[in-house]
């Protein structure tokens, strides 16, 4: 028997699959022709996942430069009706924030479905972001699943909603669906393939002032019918309870802890619970029969207020005199739980909670602090770790020359390099966004007198690094801009992207590389450089940080991850370092204190490499000032 | 009906956390149960801590197991169980492998660790049984280290209370492996299992 995979067409068989993976299987079955992403934690999954079955399914899967380009792909599909999607992490609809404002005036002609993965208590991201709000913005419908299997079902019927209505939809995902896990039920898979056709249509395409007043009441009419059709989609459901005084509204996943909450304090006969799978519109006519059967009312979601805002208006608007409650009980930060949903329930329906959770609260602040500090920290052999050191070495030495007080500045950005800010490399300053690094840079250069030395990963730079580059040049920022170059995107899971020379679906392609752009943009300092050679590397970017103009320092080497992956595959040996101890002066601790590397540790006051993680990138025999540090012998 | 039973597995990035869930999940989908969890991973880089829930029945709803519901905590190292304790209720079991793995804060001076004994009393006292196994020594045994958390699947079935049958577990185990590494992983999961049957009698 075949083994059962994502892309089985085996409608009724169950799976054991990853959040993401349903979500993808939701477009798989619902026949999506075009899918396009860039990559961003919790979303990554979705279209690797499509990547992996793109050509044995017919379907032209692509890792866009960024996330504006990924959502003009598939919008451009759907305009030549076909059924098109694209991911992204909930601050990547930031950056496709632009093209999907005016999209909502085209709508959809094939099914457009765009997937923004929220990130609640910002597990992985700079920030908490509600993106209900940027849908509402855009009059674009949400649907909002409460579980792994309902993703899936979403995401398939996504599509068909798209073309029915000529709108786009948007899922929202969140961490602990598209990272959750669960059995999947699977559906059939659509085989049919469309041709895309671009008929040109100016009045509807061409968005000129008069094209932006001509399309918007369109845009309201179509989100009028999708607002009547909420009340009977199968996504939202109103369970009555007979002899119930509160209430529940819960969106999305908190339905799953609201379900569980009230199952648990034993209570399921006392409240009458509605299910919202589409906050944005959300079901009038449900939560209007909700509002007249109970005296209370608790909404409970996650984030923002949104659902409850919406709620709230519907009772004012029909004079209904019932006490909603929401963000006075559940918290507006970080993620919901059963515990938090649980307590807010008991309150409301004086029901003694089913654990002691002060006990619990009491126990934690008891063991906290015992439990050491494990911070997640670069990899052994990460060739940040040395890019760091050789980048602080030659800007402390730069700024000497600015003052004795002066420190340099070390402007960074999104990736496994931000992890740099912790000690002992202690070089990020700022993290703010995709990119972020240079424009602050930029911004910086004008205002204070110090060096500035910029960061952000080769991914990063294709993204969102090279207007900001151009900027630097053409308003002759006096800054150096390092590109952290590991050939990958190593944070969200090594996908490739325009420098490592192929595609989402393992094709060949043009290999970019940052110097040469860097060069094309005008930079007049541009130089390439290999972190594990300490001395070279921190030489150049001393001089880079000199030189009187923008500056660019490419740091080049493979992430340890795949450098160590290729290296099994090669059967290549690798020759480990070790400490020798009698020329180790176990005072000077320079290995331990300037790289931090998690091989490097004390055991019975020695200063030992651990053989189980040491990949044998000598970084550390470079900086050791009594040579104590060497290869061990084959 | 197979009542709701939670599996919380806790350790540091790069000990198998996430195998040893998904070697759970695809059995009990296999024995036509619903299965739910999640992971905490923090930034998924090696070195952190790592959580992962499972839970199993024919009724289950949220993600996560919320605090005080947890049945079998499964503690790669001892100070990433002790970090989980408020999952842990009088009828909780844990399973705990001795082997420490510490942190590079230690070695720069920004952090301690706590002494064992002191792990295992906190264990002790919030938990129904806490089962001290040195999971790490039993993988040499087996034939690899990298089957730790193998023998702490094995344990955790050798508590006889999990809703999937051994056999599953087993071809899931099976299946998973490339058929030169799966012996090896097999004795693994034999050899925690006894040993969760003699710490038991």
């Amino acid at each position: 028997m075949k083994e059962l995979t994502i892309s089985s067409d085996a409608p009724g068989e169950r799976l054991f699959v990853l959040g993401n993976e349903a979500i993808a299987r939701g477009a798989i079955e619902a026949g999506v022709q075009v899918a396009a992403a860039y990559p961003g934690t919790p979303s990554s999954e979705i279209l690797e996942t499509l990547a992996g079955v793109a050509k044995e399914l017919d379907m032209y899967v692509e890792w866009s430069t960024n996330e504006k380009v990924a959502f003009e792909v598939a919008l451009a599909a759907s305009i030549c009706g076909v059924r098109a999607m694209v991911s992204m992490k909930h601050v990547g609809v930031n950056v496709a924030h632009d093209p999907l404002m005016t999209a909502s005036y085209i709508g959809a002609k094939g099914g457009l479905v765009l997937v923004s993965a929220d990130d609640p208590w910002a597990w992985s991201s700079q920030n908490e972001q509600d993106n209900r709000y940027i849908a509402e913005q855009g009059h674009i419908p949400i649907l909002e699943p409460s579980s792994v299997q309902e993703a899936k079902d979403m995401m398939a019927d996504a599509f068909k909603l798209s073309e029915e209505f000529s709108h786009l939809f948007m899922l929202r995902s969140v961490t602990r669906i598209g990272h959750a896990r669960g059995d999947l039920v699977l559906g059939e898979i659509s085989k049919e393939r469309r041709k895309g056709y671009f008929k040109k249509d100016r009045p509807w395409l061409v968005y000129t002032p008069a094209g932006a007043r001509r399309n918007k009441p369109l845009m309201i009419e179509r989100f009028e019918a999708i607002k009547k059709a909420a009340n009977t989609l199968p996504y939202n459901q109103l369970r009555l309870a007979e002899r119930a005084k509160l209430g529940i509204i819960a969106c999305g996943l908190s339905y799953s802890y609201a379900l569980e909450a009230v199952k648990w304090l034993g209570i399921e006969d006392q409240v009458s619970i509605l299910k919202i799978g589409t906050p944005h519109p959300l079901p009038e006519k449900l939560v209007m029969s909700l509002l007249n059967s109970v005296g209370e009312i608790l909404v409970v979601e996650e984030l923002e207020p949104f659902v409850e805002l919406h709620v709230k208006a519907i009772a004012g608007e029909a004079n209904i005199p019932v006490k909603i409650h929401g963000k006075d009980l559940l918290p507006i930060i970080g993620e919901l739980s059963t515990r938090a949903v649980t307590e807010a329930i008991a309150k409301l329906t004086n029901t003694k909670p089913p654990v002691d959770f002060t006990q619990l609260d009491n126990l934690e602040q008891e063991v906290a602090p015992l439990l050491p500090w494990r911070p997640p920290a670069l990899c052994p052999g990460c060739p940040h770790r040395a890019s760091f050191h050789a980048i602080t070495m030659a800007a402390r030495r730069v700024a000497r020359d600015y003052g004795k007080e002066v420190e340099p500045i070390y402007p960074s950005d999104i990736g496994c390099y931000t992890l740099g800010v912790n000690p002992p490399l202690e070089a990020v300053d700022t993290c703010i966004c995709m990119g972020g690094s240079f424009g602050i840079a930029n911004g910086l250069a004008h205002v204070v007198d110090a060096p500035i030395v910029a960061h952000l990963g080769d991914s990063t730079f294709f993204h969102a690094g090279i207007p900001p580059l151009i900027n630097a040049v053409y308003n002759k920022a006096n800054i150096t801009m390092v590109v952290l170059d590991n050939s990958a995107t190593a944070m969200t899971g090594f996908q490739p992207h325009p420098g490592t020379g192929y595609t989402a679906t393992g094709d060949e392609t043009v290999q970019l590389k940052p110097e040469d752009i860097a060069r094309a943009c005008g930079v007049k300092f541009v130089e390439v450089v290999d972190p594990f050679d300490i001395k070279k590397a921190t030489e150049k970017i001393e001089k880079a940080i000199r030189f009187d103009g923008p500056a660019v320092i490419v740091s080049r080497r493979l992430c340890t991850m795949i450098e160590q992956r290729e290296k099994r595959k090669r059967k290549e040996e690798v020759v480990l370092y070790s400490i020798d101890q009698d020329k180790c002066n176990i005072k000077c601790d320079a290995c331990v204190k300037l790289l931090g590397c998690p091989a490097i540790i004390k055991q019975d006051a020695k200063t030992v490499i651990d053989s189980s993680l040491c990949t044998g990138c000598g970084v550390c025999a470079q900086i050791c000032p009594y040579k104590a540090i060497t290869q061990e012998q084959r | 009906m197979v009542k709701e039973f939670n599996i919380l597995i806790t350790g540091v990035g790069g000990q198998g956390v996430i195998l040893m869930s998904e070697l759970l999940g695809k059995s009990a989908v296999e024995e036509r149960l619903r299965v739910r969890g999640s992971e905490i991973l923090g930034m998924a880089v090696r070195g952190g801590s790592v959580t992962s829930a499972i839970r199993l029945g024919d009724e289950v709803y949220g993600p996560l197991i919320p605090m005080g519901k947890c049945d079998a905590l499964v503690g790669m190292e001892p100070s990433e169980a002790l970090r989980n304790i408020t999952y842990l209720s009088k009828s909780s079991l844990v399973i705990v492998n001795m082997a420490i793995t510490l942190p590079f804060t230690i070695s720069i001076g920004k952090s301690k660790y706590p002494s064992l004994e002191e792990i295992l009393e906190k264990l002790d006292n919030a938990s129904g049984r806490v089962i001290k196994l040195d999971a790490t020594q039993i993988a040499q045994q087996a034939g690899s280290l990298l089957a730790t958390n193998i023998v702490m699947l094995g344990a955790l079935f050798g508590i006889g209370k999990l809703p999937i049958s051994i056999e599953t577990i087993k071809e899931t185990i099976r299946a998973r492996f490339p058929a030169k590494t799966a012996p090896v992983n097999i004795k693994a999961f034999d050899l925690g299992y006894q040993a969760c049957q003699q710490a038991l009698k």
